[in-house]
């Protein structure tokens, strides 16, 4: 009883502390960054989309990282989920489980449009609402409809790991290109003067190799789950 | 106003972490903790009004496009923290066979 009468004590606490903190929010509250995009960022990035601009140009630091905790928490993941016992374990939790028929149906009917959903917002991420993240996960769902049509189509995980060791190097080099035509890292590297259509061949590039990457390790995920059930 | 209620959702995710007995319900309260940190960041950037952080139509004021694409990673890398937890609570259930914490805690190796 006194250590819950404590606990609600300590958060009562930092709830307080909050209110403070934020109580004079305006005071140092600062729309510069906000009017140095709005003003700069299509012509410095190319894309119209301003979240895309950041994350793939200002910050493509952040998505580096990103990208680098997805094949550690990817790569932990299988290493977990590995088994001694490889044949009492190597079926899929899906193969003792009847589908119902119009689950697959529908899964059929459903799939394309799916697909080509998410490819549509990773290829538009620098026009309209969207980007590689949002479309990644959006083709994942639609290649873990497969997983319920036919269990058989499984990839290993293994080719999946390595195929996001080689797209998240391809990541840092395609970031790197621009040292040599700017002198700068992770920046476009293209001319400031170039076209939109020139700049966004960049920015559609990092977006097709982030959404695969999500992709990818979102089906390697799931795929370790379901290797879990016995 | 709508900052003090992120700070409670995030302080409900730490009651939650506290005093829950079952290991797979403390990585829910995780999820609720970032769940609140996304909202909390979301609502710093949020202006009244404010139009979508997209040029191309005619607009005035854009919300703050920063915070947007922090959190965009951090969704991604929650959802597979999120995964890495609950394989290991899959493994903890295999060796110890309970998910509660008192048990698995109690229990001599």
């Amino acid at each position: 009883m006194i250590r819950r009468i404590s606990l609600i004590v300590l958060l009562v606490v930092i709830f307080f502390g909050f209110l403070y903190s934020v109580i004079d929010l305006e005071a140092f509250f600062s729309t510069y960054g906000k009017d140095y995009f709005f003003a700069n960022g299509y012509l410095e990035t190319g894309s119209l989309n301003l979240v895309t601009g950041i994350y793939l140009d200002y910050r493509l630091f952040d998505s580096l990282f990103e990208a680098g905790i997805l094949i550690a928490a990817v790569s932990g993941v299988t290493w977990i989920s590995q088994h001694e016992i490889t044949e009492k374990n190597a079926s899929f939790m899906l193969d003792k489980q009847i589908t119902p028929g119009l689950f697959i149906t529908f899964s059929r009917m459903v799939y394309p449009f799916m697909l080509m959903f998410g490819i549509y917002v990773i290829l538009f991420g620098h026009v309209s609402p969207g980007g590689g993240f949002q479309g990644g996960a959006i083709v994942a769902t639609a290649i873990l409809i497969l997983y319920y049509i036919d269990s058989k189509k499984a990839t290993s995980i293994d080719k999946i790991l390595t195929i996001e060791k080689i797209l998240f190097l391809t990541i840092l080099a395609v970031g790197s290109i621009s040292y040599f035509t700017k002198g700068t890292f992770f920046t476009n590297p293209f001319a400031l003067s170039a076209s939109e259509a020139v700049k966004s061949i960049y920015l559609i590039t990092l977006n097709v190799l982030i959404g695969i990457k999500v992709s990818l390790g979102l089906v390697a995920i799931f795929t370790a789950f379901l290797k879990e059930g016995r | 106003m709508s900052p003090i209620l992120t700070i409670i959702v995030i302080l409900i995710g730490l009651y939650g972490l506290a005093t829950s007995k079952n290991i797979i319900k403390s990585v829910f309260c995780v999820t609720i903790i970032e769940a609140g940190v996304i909202l909390l960041f979301l609502n710093l950037g949020n202006l009244e009004g404010g139009s979508i952080p997209i040029l191309g139509n005619v607009i005035e004021n854009i919300v703050d496009p920063i915070p947007q694409a922090l959190m965009i990673t951090t969704i991604v890398i929650g959802s597979t923290i999120t995964a890495l937890a609950l394989m290991l609570c899959i493994k903890i259930f295999h060796n110890y066979g309970s998910v509660e914490w008192k048990e698995v805690l109690g229990r001599e190796e």
